[in-house]
């Protein structure tokens, strides 16, 4: 490669005060105007404004620059906007990098401003030691299917596919179950206006099998994805059967399952220890005892039944079974008017809209009573079942004799959860819950482009909780789909193939799935359309043949080779 | 319906559900107009700290989400100005938006800041809760988005003397300061700027117009004082853009507080002095303030006062751990009474578990006080004809099965306009809205099923 004439303009941002405050803004532009390869340097106060990319732009066209070097806060934030300027200005938009003087610098050390103001220096030189030697890249283009697969068809795959559906674009829904409908339709109730879900469901799934644009596959099993944003090649298994789907955008809403009881040998398996699921099925019908069919005079139900139970249940709390107990509560007392209900529970939690007033209403009322504290035990005693309570408010031990026991146990990610995950390629936790992209602001995508989450398989959550993040996953799958075509960033690994032995060490680090290793020729290679270019291939690379696109190892010893003699 | 259908939406509220909501509708390729009544967009969250359970900076994390905003194609946004009236219906609403006066000519401004450096008047920052001065010129915050400043009007020198010269008022008259407009370089201070009626149409509207905390007020029994806090003013003290640079001190003489209680349940679950409900995040974040606390003092002794914790989000339960690990004192029980005594702040309370009444002699005392929809917005639900409960936050179209949806028919709703909530739940709202509201503008006609209240 023969070396070519740099004309490398250096921008200097103030950031207000937040970088000139420390960095002396006025000597960074005198020292590194003198430095080789630089044509042009300036300061303004905010860069980014429309006055600031004016004056970069006048500078590329006037001084015919062939390289740009921003300095100023985080790539995060504007190394979009920049390269956006230099795109409009005729210059390729890899030939701009940004030299953050703001997060590593100016903020960091406000303390020292001569020390500040020198790294100021040496980080724009590094950078310009590397923009040398970027090439001029172009984004890739990734054709774009528009169309959906949600899996999961509980109250969050379906409102996720109608969203689809209704912003018009078609949708596969893939349901492990001969029905829809998932556990909200095994319910009796739902607080806190107590009309049967069935009133809301019913209509809704009608008008899912009756979508033009949805497709439902009932009693299937994703069997396997390949591909990647755009492009995903699924396998969908239905009664021994195998069919394929090209989808753009995948959302996932497998939901939960309830902890299995045997987890918790504090509960002995007796027909009249039921779990809240299936006394949800009692009261929906007749309340009666499962042992011999009579009407249960006395009910505890037990809140925290492997929740907030590291040792021998799960350490987080399910969210929803405070609500529902009380609700369950209050249904029984309805049906049972002579009936005692005990609670136990340990804090109780109603802390979204109405909730409060509602748990207060069923604390306060006739023939409940609320004890803090978990049984220790709870064994049969002839016809009874006898629980051994401790109340942590007066202190006291409780013995209560009851005629069935409802366990409130904990909500786990549905079986199959981490397969899954697996061949979707996305994250899960320690307990199997589904991995969100950032905890507090991407809430409902995945760290896997293109592929979304909804509802509990994500963490235990309500109804509206879930509808909520359905309605959310679907309008990121629309917002995807208004796109008339997909660009990806070039900034990928690439392989020497000279120089590959390979050996697949690349393989095991990639997250993304994004390298396989050619049986014939034995290189690695890269499929750059899922390549997120994270770089952990080209540093683990013993032979060094994977390499970053405009990360190469060329151009990080020149960075530190300048950043060594820098003085910093 | 024959009214044409206009596919463009107004967000209303720039904190982070309305900037979530925002994003998404502009990413689908529809135009939206974005108004926030204060300066800048951020709302709250970008007043905290660090946010739990991962303790990351909100300034790091939401100024992106900010700048896209400013840049994107899509959003015209509108600090400053707020919605005076609505017409019309769902896919045919109008609007009157209007642009408060700034007195700064944002076209011309280029944000250098030497207005709101030189400016004599001194005015409590809201940004800080009070606990700083800006002057009467101002940007709220240095990220603020946009980064050019408005003059406050009823606290500028020179817009007080106009007044008082218009008035013919008697009596000592105030300085006709102008040094602003002396000294901006680019000629962009305009007095004669009025306040602006833009009129607009949109299709869809998102209310996302947040919360505010219950005034200390309501609760008589705990002692107005300066070392007695709400949450939001012990973020900025914990905060490193803060007014002690996140030194935590006594506001009153500077000093670091040994002995720090943070009560949770101040006007929450409480009918009599406050409101009914939970708040929903307080107990998290006391426990992240005690923790971040104890890190910045770690010889002080961090109590909690709590009814019962309720941390039910993703690693919350173990974040109490956590704290309760590094030496935060938890007590099951209501705090009756804080006054001052002497350099000391008394707090009785009671730990139900023991059964015993504690008292303790604090330096300072955080209050997590009830959060409440925020300042006019019920005024402005009814103006859109929006029912809201008594607390006053947006009843859905159904609590359970359409919690993003008002009762009117192309109204949507985000955030703690619905109900107190923590960030992830506003954001997943703001980013459902939207797809509600995308949902809507693929259909033919408004008068199709998402128009209409099924």
């Amino acid at each position: 490669m023969t070396k070519r004439e740099e004309r490398i303009g250096i921008f200097v941002c103030h950031c207000g005060l937040n970088i000139a405050g420390t960095v002396d803004v006025q000597k960074v532009v005198e020292e590194i105007r003198k430095y080789p390869g630089v044509a042009h340097a300036e300061h303004y106060m905010y860069m980014c404004s429309d006055p600031g990319q004016e004056l970069m732009r006048k500078a590329i066209r006037e001084k015919g620059l062939t390289a740009v070097v921003n300095a100023n806060c985080s790539p995060s934030l504007h190394e979009k906007t920049f390269r956006r300027v230099c795109s409009s200005a005729g210059l390729n938009p890899y030939r701009c990098e940004i030299a953050n003087i703001r997060e590593q610098c100016s903020w960091p050390h406000a303390h020292d401003k001569e020390a500040a103001t020198r790294k100021a220096i040496a980080i724009i030189k590094t950078t310009v030691e590397r923009l040398r030697l970027n090439m001029m890249l172009t984004p890739l283009v990734i054709p774009l299917t528009k169309r959906a697969l949600v899996i999961g068809g509980g109250i969050a795959g379906i409102q996720a596919a109608l969203d689809i559906a209704d912003g018009g674009y078609e949708v596969a829904l893939v349901e492990k179950s001969p029905v829809l409908g998932g556990h909200v339709m095994e319910l009796s109730a739902t607080f806190p206006t107590l009309e049967s879900p069935r009133d809301f469901l019913l209509p809704r799934i009608k008008e899912v099998i009756s979508h033009p644009n949805i497709h439902v596959y009932l009693d299937s099993e994703v069997q396997e994805v390949a591909g990647y944003v755009g492009s995903f090649a699924v396998k969908i298994r239905q009664n021994g059967e195998v069919s394929e789907e090209e989808v753009g955008a995948i959302v996932t809403a497998p939901g939960f399952d309830l902890l299995p009881r045997e987890k918790l040998p504090v509960y002995p398996d007796d027909p009249d220890i039921v779990d809240s699921l299936q006394f949800e099925r009692t009261l929906a019908g007749k309340v009666a005892r499962p042992s011999d069919g009579r009407v249960p005079r006395d009910v505890v139900f037990i809140q925290c039944a492997g929740s907030r139970d590291p040792e021998h249940g799960m350490p987080y709390c399910s969210r929803v079974c405070c609500m529902y107990t009380a609700k369950q509560v209050l249904l029984y007392r309805k049906a049972v008017p002579d009936g005692q209900a005990y609670v136990c529970y340990m804090d109780m939690r109603s802390d979204a809209k109405g909730f409060e007033e509602f748990a207060q209403q069923v604390m306060s009322h006739d023939g409940v009573l609320y004890i803090r504290g978990n049984p220790s035990r709870v064994f049969r005693d002839g016809d009874k079942l006898k629980i051994w309570a401790a109340d942590t408010l007066s202190g006291k031990n409780l013995e209560i004799s009851a005629d069935m026991v409802v366990l409130a146990l904990a909500m786990v990610p549905r079986a199959g959860t981490r397969e899954l995950a697996r061949k979707l390629n996305i994250s899960v936790d320690q307990h199997g819950f589904l991995t969100e992209a950032h905890i507090k602001l991407r809430p409902v995508e995945s760290l896997t482009s293109g592929i979304f989450l909804a509802g509990t398989a994500q963490w235990p959550r309500d109804i509206p909780d879930t509808i909520a993040s359905a309605s959310a996953a679907a309008s990121k799958v629309l917002s995807l789909f208004s796109r008339k075509e997909l660009l990806h960033e070039p900034t990928t690994a690439h392989v020497d193939e000279e120089v590959c032995s390979g050996c697949g060490v690349c393989v095991s680090v990639c997250t993304f799935k994004a390298i396989s290793i050619d049986e014939k020729w034995k290189v690695a290679v890269v499929n750059p359309a899922l390549c997120e270019g994270c770089g952990s291939c080209a540093a683990t690379c013993p032979s060094k043949a994977m390499q970053h696109r405009n990360w190469s190892h060329r151009q990080l010893f020149a960075m530190i080779d300048v950043a060594g003699g820098g003085g910093v | 319906m024959s009214a044409e259908f206009v596919k463009k939406a107004l967000v209303i509220g720039g904190g982070i559900a309305g900037i979530q909501a925002a994003l998404d509708i502009a990413d689908g390729g529809y135009q939206v107009i974005l108004v926030e009544r204060s300066p800048s967009i951020g709302g709250h969250m970008i007043q905290y700290a660090e946010v739990f359970p991962t303790l990351d900076c909100p300034q790091c994390i939401m100024t992106p989400k900010m700048v896209e905003i400013a840049q994107h194609p899509n959003v015209t946004l509108m600090t400053h100005a707020e919605v005076r009236s609505v017409s019309g219906t769902a896919g045919n609403f109008e609007v009157e938006i209007v642009q408060k006066a700034r007195k700064v000519d944002h076209k011309k401004c280029n944000g250098c800041g030497t207005c709101w450096q030189k400016c004599p008047e001194k005015v409590p920052s809201e940004y800080n809760e009070g606990m700083a001065k800006r002057t009467a010129v101002y940007i709220p915050f240095p990220q603020a988005v946009p980064a050019k400043p408005v003059i406050d009007q009823p606290h500028c020198r020179y817009i007080r003397y106009r007044q008082f010269m218009a008035e013919k008022r008697a009596g000592k008259k105030p300085p006709e300061c102008r040094i602003c407009e002396k000294l901006c370089p680019v000629g962009a201070i305009d007095w004669e700027q009025p306040d602006e009626i833009v009129r607009e149409k949109v299709g869809a509207i998102v209310l996302a117009t947040g919360f505010d905390l219950m005034p200390f007020s309501r609760i008589p029994e705990y002692a107005e004082d300066p070392d007695v806090l709400n949450g939001i003013q012990f973020e900025r003290l914990l905060s490193p853009g803060g007014p002690t640079a996140g030194a935590v001190i006594r506001p009153s003489d500077g000093k670091t507080p040994k002995e720090v209680v943070f009560v949770a349940c101040c006007g929450s679950r409480d009918p009599e002095r406050g409101v009914s409900y939970c708040s929903r995040v307080c107990c998290m974040y006391l426990a992240k303030q005690a923790l971040l606390y104890k890190h910045a003092v770690p010889d002080g002794q961090a109590y909690v006062f709590y009814i019962d914790t309720r941390s039910t989000g993703k690693g919350y339960e173990e974040f109490i751990q956590r704290a309760v690990g590094e030496g935060v004192l938890y007590l099951r029980g209501k705090v009756s009474r804080i006054f001052r005594e002497g350099d000391k702040l008394r707090v009785y309370g009671a730990d139900t578990l023991s059964g015993k009444r504690v008292e303790i002699a604090a330096d300072l005392v955080v209050l997590g006080m009830a959060i409440v929809p925020s300042d006019g917005a019920g005024e402005l639900f009814r103006k859109l004809g929006v029912s809201a409960d008594e607390a006053g936050f947006v009843t859905e179209r159904h609590p359970k099965f359409h919690p993003l949806e008002t009762k009117v028919p192309g109204i949507f709703v985000a955030g703690m306009a619905q109900g107190p909530k923590d960030i992830p739940d506003a954001v997943a709202q703001g980013s459902g809205a939207a797809g509600r509201v995308l949902a809507f503008f693929a259909q033919g006609a408004p008068s199709e099923k998402q128009a209409v209240p099924v």
